[in-house]
């Protein structure tokens, strides 16, 4: 790949404990606000967000907490928060090219010990440079793919050696992992038809998706209680809970609500032909409600649009596509979706404030949380760092 | 906000506000939130936080905040299994609807205010846990009266005819029992005979004349039950049996259920089943008692759960069993019951996933017997159980249940 331009960080969502969104001062931001990190001029490429604090890691290998948790500490390759745990990623204390696991209670503002250390063996090649073999992870997946970190005890958790993976999520009860072959693998929790194996049941062991074999999958994405994978042809699958639309299928809430595809349009964000979702039934009959989708649905992006990657947070679902355009939906509550309203929405709208902007989002991050964010590629080379 | 710093921050308008203020803890500092570790750190800043404003008067952040506690705790309530949800997450989200409930009902007085404001505190009594000595179940009863002090003409949907049922034009196929093994029936047996007779050697029995005297068999009727309750939220059960890929939950007041699936015609079949209302509403606890034979269990009385069965005629409880004694007892209406011995189990076909392994695969009126051919020979033991009634179901003992009437029944489950 080309080298990557500079970019900057965007934000929207829950910002209830003053976690670096806009101003800070709003409970909730509505729409994209560029980021603002402790620190001016940090060159961050990290983004780690938890429901009260998020974790910013810069190129220098600084780390930055902002919200209900503080601190710094240098040294930093990979952070991943979450409410339980602050895991970071960070150079070895000696000479040798491994790496140090560290898991902190958020609260110690990352002073005093971390509540456990695990030495990581060294990768066979450095950082995603030319040349070198694009690296496993982020967190919570070990850069060398042999485990991961669970906010839940045990924390280090091997993977089976069979296992290469490519990237792993995990949700608020279920794990996805995507090999290198691009194969999708679920385990966990299976009550709300997360793990998309056709059934409501756990599974113990990653176990790969039937429905996606022979499809090769690029990204894969888990909410709360939902997962999503993209295509290496830019198709996007979901699957699991769709309690507030966060599947893009009409849901029972939404339509009390009169905001559901199968019921009145409340409005659309872009010009052009109403999307539909992909629920079944045959035109004119009455679109039925999904609750729950156990086997992964393929779902149209407007205008045939491509998916290139796919971020979750614990009840909404955002999509980038190959020409630049963000689309969320699902619960939109605090703001989350970035539509400027606090409207929760059960088919793809149109971020529109990057349009507006001529900006395209490229790379992002949502979280277990509400809150969302997006690194956008500028045209300018500029680094913009606001808080 | 207008800033008086002589006044008290906590005034209001209304003898409803302050009746609920009698309730709360006086000051902020006698509030003791008392939540274990496993609630995040966060999360009990921001509880205190919201505690803070409602006792600074700054009842409109304390809303926001307090929505943001509720939407955080429900993600945890909706994590794993129900039974292994923290009891502390559970209290944290009764915190949450404690303060919204309150800081509604300081705006205003008015009915649909207070009926939101009731409806929080069910959700919190329903899905929360007990915080500040049951305050919620306090408060919700203090909300009531309120609401009820200003009836409105058109409260319930209904109030002319309660125990009138509509012409429906589905039959009602009453079985026909002739050729089954009927369930035996005792009349007032001595709890000895009971325990040697039928509880050891785990036999299904109808006992008479234990619970015909209750004060729910002259008093419950479908104008007695909205009186009472009709403005509560309770979870109810749509379609027609829970096995089926229709079915779902949902929350509704008794008032709606009763308008939506027993009065006007209903197009689904609605049931208020198995929930603990006479927790949620301790006057209709009143109405009922305890069947001395609960306490030939192990457990304690207070671990036994009492639950109500509350819908129209044609409700259906697919054939399954439960891991713990059952007395159920008949108050309105009649229910045709199967009860199938655990030693039958293989010729039931129980289904092999773990969420309803203690469920049948098979429709016990409508047996499709080329896929179930044992069923048809496994011996059962069948009644129509009627008002005053009072069957005893042993633990794991499959059973079967329709209601042929409109139909109440209260259950006691015990060890």
């Amino acid at each position: 790949m080309a080298e990557e331009l500079p970019g900057a960080w965007f934000g929207f969502g829950f910002c209830g404990f003053g976690q670096a969104l806009g101003s800070g001062r709003a409970r909730r931001v509505l729409s994209p606000e560029p980021l603002r990190a402790p620190g001016a001029g940090l060159d961050v490429y990290r983004v780690s967000a938890s429901w009260s604090y998020t974790a910013f890691v810069s190129r220098g290998g600084r780390l930055e907490l902002a919200g209900a948790a503080g601190g710094a500490a240098g040294g930093c390759r990979d952070a991943w928060a979450s409410e339980a745990l602050l895991v970071l990623l960070r150079a070895g204390p000696g000479p040798e090219p491994g790496a140090e696991l560290q898991a902190w209670a958020p609260g110690s503002a990352l002073r005093g010990e971390p509540l456990w250390v695990h030495t990581v063996e060294a990768e066979a090649e450095g950082d995603d440079g030319p040349g070198g073999k694009p690296q496993a992870g982020p967190l919570p997946l070990l850069p060398c793919a042999r485990a991961y970190v669970s906010p839940r005890p045990p924390f280090y958790r091997p993977l089976a050696p069979g296992l290469r993976a490519r990237r792993l999520e995990l949700g608020a009860e279920h794990a996805l992992l995507l090999d290198e072959a691009g194969q999708v693998f679920s385990w966990g929790g299976g009550r709300h038809g997360q793990l998309g194996h056709g059934t409501l049941e756990a599974e113990l062991e990653p176990r790969p998706l039937e429905a996606l074999q022979g499809l090769p999958m690029a990204e894969v994405a888990a909410g709360g209680w939902h997962s999503v994978s993209v295509s290496e042809t830019g198709d996007v699958y979901i699957w699991g809970w769709n309690e507030s639309g966060q599947l893009a299928l009409p849901t029972r809430s939404l339509a009390e609500d009169g905001k559901t595809v199968a019921g009145e349009a409340a409005g659309l964000h872009e010009g052009g032909p109403d999307v539909k979702s992909t629920a079944g039934g045959e035109d004119g009959a009455p679109t039925p409600f999904i609750a729950v989708q156990p086997f992964p649905a393929l779902l149209d992006l407007p205008r045939g649009s491509e998916a290139v990657k796919a971020s979750c947070g614990s009840r909404h679902t955002a999509v980038v596509t190959r020409t630049g355009e963000l689309y969320t939906w699902g619960w939109g509550k605090y703001g989350q979706l970035g539509h400027k309203d606090t409207s929760s929405w059960d088919r793809p709208c149109r971020v529109e404030y990057f349009v507006e902007r001529q900006l395209q989002p490229f790379l992002f991050s949502a979280d277990q949380t509400n809150q969302k964010v997006i690194w956008e590629k500028n045209q300018t080379p500029q680094y913009i760092f606001l808080k | 906000m207008a800033e008086d710093i002589n006044r008290d921050p906590l005034a209001g308008a209304g003898a409803l506000w302050e009746a609920l203020l009698a309730l709360l803890p006086r000051t902020k500092e006698e509030l003791k939130l008392d939540l274990s570790e496993k609630v995040e750190r966060s999360v009990v800043m921001l509880l205190q936080e919201a505690t803070e404003l409602f006792y600074g008067g700054r009842r409109n952040e304390c809303l926001q905040t307090s929505e943001a506690v509720l939407d955080y705790s429900w993600e945890k309530l909706n994590t794993g299994p129900w039974q292994d949800v923290d009891k502390d997450w559970r209290r944290v989200y009764a915190f949450g609807c404690l303060l919204k409930a309150a800081c509604l009902c300081e705006a205003s007085e008015d009915a649909t205010t207070v009926a939101a404001a009731l409806k929080v505190c069910d959700m919190g009594l329903l899905m929360g846990a007990a915080i500040l000595g049951d305050i919620l179940i306090k408060v919700a009863a203090i909300l009531q009266t309120h609401l009820l002090s200003r009836k409105r003409p058109a409260q319930g949907p209904t109030q002319e005819q309660p125990s009138t049922k509509k012409a429906r034009n589905e039959h009602v196929s009453i079985p026909d029992m002739k050729s089954e093994r009927t369930v035996p029936r005792l009349h007032c047996p001595s709890l000895q005979y009971f325990r040697k007779h039928f509880l050891v050697p785990e036999r299904p029995v109808i006992l008479e004349g234990v619970a015909d005297h209750w004060p729910c068999m002259k008093k419950w009727s479908l104008e007695y039950i909205q009186e009472v309750a009709g403005c509560r939220t309770v979870p109810v059960e749509v379609g027609s049996r829970y096995t089926d890929e229709e079915w779902s939950q949902t929350l509704m007041t008794v008032n709606e259920f009763i308008s939506k699936y027993i009065v006007d015609e209903p197009r689904d079949v609605g049931y208020l089943a198995q929930h603990q209302l006479f927790d949620q509403i301790p006057e209709l606890k009143q109405d009922i008692s305890i069947p001395d034979y609960c306490c030939l269990g192990d457990g304690e009385e207070d671990e036994i759960t009492i639950n109500a069965w509350f819908g129209p005629q044609g409700t259906v409880s697919p054939l399954h069993q439960d891991p713990q004694q059952n007395l159920l007892v008949q108050v309105i209406g009649r229910k045709y019951i199967r009860l199938y011995s655990p030693q039958e189990s293989e010729a039931l076909y129980p289904h092999d996933t773990h969420l309803l392994h203690n469920t049948s695969q098979v429709d016990v009126e409508h047996p499709d017997l080329e896929k179930f051919p044992q069923f048809a020979e496994a011996p059962f033991l069948s009644c129509i159980l009627s008002p005053g009634e009072v069957l005893f179901i042993p633990v794991k003992y499959w059973h079967y249940v329709r209601a042929l009437d409109l139909s109440f029944s209260v259950s006691f489950w015990w060890s």
